[in-house]
Formats: structure tokens, sequence, C-alpha cells
């Protein structure tokens, strides 16, 4: 089942004395369970497609279509709203709300989308468990390593039962080992709860993951590998 | 969630926060102190303007207020005083003949006007009788032929009232613990009469360093102070054909009130005596002075009082005493001068602090924006933000505030150097602050409503960021 299209989506940035074309005539499907890896160099548009497919942005012309809706139709205050009960972000770093333990920044998101209680903290807790964090539900984001806040902000992405998850550059920051139990964890997820990933990369391990990658140039998607169907 | 983030976030830069609360704080106690001040003031001069000037309504003869005449009495004396007892709202009345007239001593002249009146039924309606200064004498009694009860003023202008050094004085001084440096100056002063506080004040500053008299001084000046009780006065008033009529009375007392301007001008006899003096066959009435038990009932007792004193004029205490009525009225607007410059001023910090806030978490901002939590939601989080921040420091200032002036309205604050100053316009030196409950829900309304409005700039700021650009900050 198609959760996200995109249809000859172009953003072309206009300063004053130059025009950029970040993304150029993409066409994209992306189906329910997804593990998929935007890869490129530098300034290739990996984060600016990213960006559109998160109604952050909008395109110069194109049309992307999250679930049946096309989000140019959509008003900003109805962007807003469409984001938080369709799509879930990871940020490179880890962008938890400093001032909230681990469950509350869990359930935050939850909070907006006026889940009742009981469900709420029984989501977060289970949330927490699955990303190996249960024994850290009351730490504040500062007590808590790289890695585990990455997966503490994974497992708020994924509390609002999004259509898909963006994450860009999730491993950036991270060393190794903490990179590595992260994919595994989102691996893990995607595979549970069927919930397509998005990621922009470029790490290789990720990249190596992946079970599709989309590779850009200067916003021109130049080869789109599917290894692996979703189950 | 959004109220528990906001608390949280105050407490964020708690160096920046604690800035912001104690500057709200010391706002608002100078404000409590302010107003506190103001409303002791008011109480008081209204207090004072109705129980020892005023009373609660006055009936005079229409005429009588254009020209205070002597044959110009109240009318239909006997009609209003069958009437007026059936009243249930009064407290007391009185009735008093009122004439100007002319005081002299040996050393001095003032004129006055003199309150002819029942001293017992007096006390019904006026509390002069408990404002006798100490060693002032005593208050006018009915069976005391000839005597005369002035104010300290007057005794001042009559040039009865003296600073005296005396032995029994440096006694007194000296039981008081008065350091034996101080009291030996004092024997130069010794036996030598001054008229006035200010000739006295100016002969002890000569002896006196700066630290003896701030430390001594009052209790120096308060100790020598001695009326001329029982001295003879001359009172001189104008019969009804204007022939002057020359009486001899002695002070019976010296009374004080805070309204030197009233004290001037006030002196008391027995009204029977003052009728010997004019000669008439009855007491004169030229003024009937009305308290009530409860203030509110004014305009109603007002209208039936109207209409058994046809022909006379019947004034409440705010027209008798507009000064007194118009800083009662106007308090409410005292209020809002008072808070609303001292808030003003509060908001101008709280917005900085808060576009600091807003300015250091660009990034999150970017990031709540991106993630679902829309503009209503954000605008809120950024005002309970502000209005919790100004709401400590507010209910730290208003608990101080009022603990300050709990302790202040019972100590009061002398304001030694003014008092003068006051008292010729109707206001005590000593001043008792008052709060009442209104005006903190007034305070409360206040700090809320300057906290909403200093929260607009800020929270249109986080609301005009763009999530990509928020996002990308570091």
């Amino acid at each position: 089942m198609k959760v996200l299209e995109l249809k000859n989506v172009n953003k072309i940035y206009n300063s004053s004395e130059v025009k950029v074309h970040a993304v150029n005539d993409v066409t994209l499907d992306f189906v329910e369970a997804e593990f998929a890896a935007i890869v490129g160099p530098s300034g290739s548009g990996k984060t600016t497609l990213l960006n559109l497919i998160g109604g952050l942005d909008m395109p110069t012309s194109g049309e992307i279509i999250i679930g049946g809706t096309n989000l140019s139709k959509l008003k900003p205050s109805q962007l807003i709203d469409f984001r938080l009960n369709n799509i879930g972000f990871v940020f490179q770093s880890y962008n938890l709300i400093p001032v909230l333990t681990a469950k509350e920044n869990v359930e935050f998101i939850m909070t907006l989308q006026k889940w009742p209680e009981k469900e709420r903290d029984e989501r977060t807790l289970e949330l927490l468990r699955a990303v190996g964090l249960g024994d850290r539900i009351n730490s504040r984001p500062t007590k808590l390593s790289g890695g585990q806040q990455q997966r503490v902000a994974v497992a708020r992405a994924l509390a609002s039962k999004p259509k898909f998850i963006l994450a860009d550059e999730p491993t950036a920051n991270l060393d190794s080992k903490a990179a590595t139990t992260l994919l595994e964890i989102m691996e893990k997820l995607n595979h549970e709860s069927k919930i397509t990933f998005i990621f922009s990369t470029h790490d290789p391990r990720v990249v190596k993951m992946a079970h599709r990658v989309i590779t850009l140039e200067d916003g021109i998607v130049i080869s789109d590998d599917i290894r692996e169907l979703p189950a | 969630m959004i109220w528990s983030i906001s608390w949280k976030n105050v407490w964020r830069n708690k160096k920046r926060s604690l800035v912001v609360i104690v500057a709200v704080t010391l706002g608002i106690i100078s404000g409590v102190l302010l107003v506190g001040i103001m409303e002791g003031w008011v109480k008081q001069r209204l207090n004072d303007a109705i129980y020892n000037e005023v009373s609660h309504i006055q009936i005079h003869n229409k005429e009588y207020i254009k020209n205070e005449e002597i044959d110009l009495t109240v009318r239909n004396l006997d009609e209003i005083t069958r009437s007026i007892d059936s009243l249930n709202e009064l407290s007391g009345w009185v009735k008093r003949t009122k004439i100007i007239a002319m005081a002299n001593t040996p050393w001095a002249n003032t004129g006055v006007t003199i309150y002819g009146v029942d001293a017992e039924k007096e006390k019904l309606v006026t509390e002069i009788y408990k404002e006798i200064v100490p060693n002032g004498g005593k208050y006018l009694e009915n069976q005391s032929p000839g005597d005369i009860l002035i104010s300290d003023k007057t005794a001042e202008l009559l040039k009865l009232k003296q600073y005296i050094v005396t032995e029994s004085m440096i006694k007194g001084l000296r039981s008081q613990k008065v350091p034996e440096t101080v009291l030996t100056k004092l024997e130069i002063l010794k036996e030598t009469r001054f008229r006035s506080p200010k000739d006295f004040r100016e002969a002890l500053r000569i002896e006196y360093s700066k630290k003896e008299l701030d430390r001594y001084g009052l209790l120096i000046i308060d100790k020598a102070l001695d009326y001329r009780i029982r001295n003879k006065v001359q009172i001189t008033i104008s019969d009804k054909e204007g022939t002057p009529i020359q009486g001899i009375f002695r002070v019976c007392g010296i009374y004080k009130t805070t309204n030197t301007g009233f004290d001037q001008a006030t002196v008391f006899l027995n009204a029977g005596e003052l009728a010997n003096l004019y000669g008439g066959n009855d007491i004169l009435t030229h003024e009937i002075a009305v308290l009530l038990n409860n203030i509110d009932d004014v305009d109603n007792v007002k209208e039936k009082l109207s209409r058994i004193s046809v022909n006379n004029s019947v004034m409440t205490w705010k027209e008798l005493a507009p000064d007194a009525a118009m800083m009662n009225d106007f308090m409410i607007m005292y209020y809002f001068i008072f808070i609303g410059i001292i808030m003003l001023a509060l908001a101008f910090g709280i917005i900085n602090t808060m576009l600091m806030a807003i300015l250091e978490r660009t990034k999150e901002l970017g990031m709540l924006m991106a993630i679902g939590m829309n503009r209503k939601r954000i605008f809120k989080m950024i005002m309970l933000e502000t209005i919790f921040l100004t709401i400590v420091g507010a209910v730290v200032g208003m608990v101080l505030g009022w603990a300050i002036t709990e302790v202040l309205g019972k100590t009061g604050i002398h304001f030694t150097g003014w008092g003068e100053g006051f008292e010729a316009i109707g206001f005590a030196a000593r001043v008792y602050p008052v709060i009442t409950a209104d005006f903190f829900v007034f305070i409360t309304i206040m700090v809320i409503a300057t906290a909403i409005i200093s929260s607009i700039w800020p929270a249109r700021k986080a609301l005009k960021l763009n999530p990509v650009e928020a996002l990308r900050t570091e």
C-alpha cells in the first residue's frame, strides 16, 4: 500500500544572484514498511527532499501525496495537524525537550493528539522498552548518552502512530556502537510495526542495512535501488 | 502537559528568571506599601473628617451657608427635634451654636469659630474628647463654668504653648536613660521660654550635634512642652446688632487633631455660657450634626432629613469635606496609576527576558513546530511561561508587602520632617498603612494582565519562526 507519492517535485531557491535547483523533477513512491535510505554527497538535496516530504517546506512545483492527501492543498494550520498525526521525525541532533524526562518526551506528542492518559502511559512504556530504555524512563536528556537520546527520539517519532518516519542523518552524531544499536532497533521496529522509515544519510552502515537506497545528485534521483521488498 | 513544560521552562535559566522574579517582587512590595500608605492616609483623613470635623450629615439654615450670621439659625427646629429621634439609622445627633469670634491673650490674638456645645452630648458625634494632648488638661465639662477648650495650634497662636527646660523635665529625661552629657547641655537653656517648637529646635541645634539631635531631639522637645492650662482667654463676638461683646474664659484643655486648619479655627464652649455672652434668651442652634451607624446610609438619611428640614440645607460629609470625599472616590484611580507605572516598568524586563528565552530556544521551537505543535499551543506555552515567571514574583511580593504593611500598620510610619506640612492639609504625620483584600484582587488582575501583554511580543516572535530555518540554528 502506498503511503507516500512524489510526482515531479521541484524545489527552486531564487536568491538575488543565483537560482538553485535543490530538488529536480523527483518522482518516487514509498509503500508501507519500507526501510529506505536517501544518499548522496553534501548539497545533493537530501535534506531539502526530506523537508518537502515532511511538509516543512513546500515544493515549487509538483505534488506530494501522503495517504491520499495532497500537501499543497492544506492550509498552514492544517499542515501542522497533518504532520502531528501522519509523520514522525527523528533529527540529527536528537532535539528532545530538555526539561522533560524520557517518558514525558515520548508521551508529549500523544498529549498533543489528546490520547487518554492510561493508553498514553501504556504506549510510552511499551515504546521505551522497545528501544531498550525501560529502566531510564525518568531520566532527563542531559542524563542520557547521545545514543540513548536518539533512541528516545525514535520512540517519540513512533508514539503518534505515523504513516512514516523521516530521519535526517540519525547516526551522524553517534559513535559506531551507538549507531549500530540504534539501527538495529529501528530495523526491528520497522519490521514489527510496519511503519515506513525514510533516512537521509552519509553513513555506510545505514546504507548497508537499508532495503532501498535512493541516490541523489544535484537534486536529481540518479538511482533507486530496491534490494529487498518489505515483508 | 503544556502547563508543566511552561513551569519547567521558567527554571531553565535560574539566574535570569530570578532576576526578573526579584524585580517583580520588589515592584509589588513598593506598590503594596505605596498604596498602603495612601490608603492609610485616606482612611485617616476620612475618619478624622467625619469623627472630628463634619460628622456624616449637617443641617444649617440655607442662608447661614452663605453668611455665617448670628441670627441665621436652623429653621423649624422643634419639628426637626421631634422627628429626628425616630430615624433608626442615627448613631447620635447634636445641636450647636456657631459664632465667629476673636480670641485674645495678653500676648497674642487670633480669629476663631466658637462651637457652643453640650459637652456630654457632643461625645455622641465627635471624638474631640479623645484628642486631648498629654499634659493638656481635660475635655470640656458641663459643670465647669467659664471653661474653654482650645487646640494645640490655637494655643501656639495665642502663645499659650511654650517650651521650657525645668529641673523636673531634666529629671524625667534622666529616668529615660538620656546620657548626662546631653542633659548637661540642657542646663544652658534652663528656664528660658520658647513660644514655638521652631524656636526651641533652633536653640537645641546650637547646643547639640546632629547625631545627638537625631537621637534625643524629639524626646527633649516632647518633654519641654508646656501648656498654660487655666490661663485666661478673652473672647470677643458681635451680637445681633453688631455690637462687640467680650467674655473671659479659662483654658480647661488642649486638643489636637490631624487637621491643623480645623484646629486653628475651632474652640469649644458650653452652649449655655455662650448664650449668656450674646445675651439671648435661648440657646441658638446654627448647626445640627448627625452621626450614622453606617456611612452607606448617608444619602438615604439625607433624603429623609431634607423632608423634615424644609428651608434648611442638609449636607452630607461628601459636600462638607470634599477633599476627603474626592480622595476616597479616586482611590481606585490611584491604584491604577501607581501599580500601572510599576507594571509598565516591569513589563519591559519581562519582555526582555522572554525574548532572550525565545532566542535561546529557537531550535527547540522549530522542532516543536515540526512535530506538530500548533501555533495556538506554542502561544499558550510562552504565555503561561511569562505568567508563571511574573506570578512567582508577584506572590512573593504580595506576601512580603502584606507582612510589612501589617507591621507598619501597627507601628505606623512617622514622617518627622514633613509632619507640620502634612497636618496643615489634614493628614497625620504618623500614617498607619492599610491594605484591603480588594487591593490584592486588583493587583492580581493587573499582574496577570501585565504578564499576558508582555507575552504577546515574544510569543509572536516565536510564531514567526520558520521550522526549517529554526531547526538549522545551533
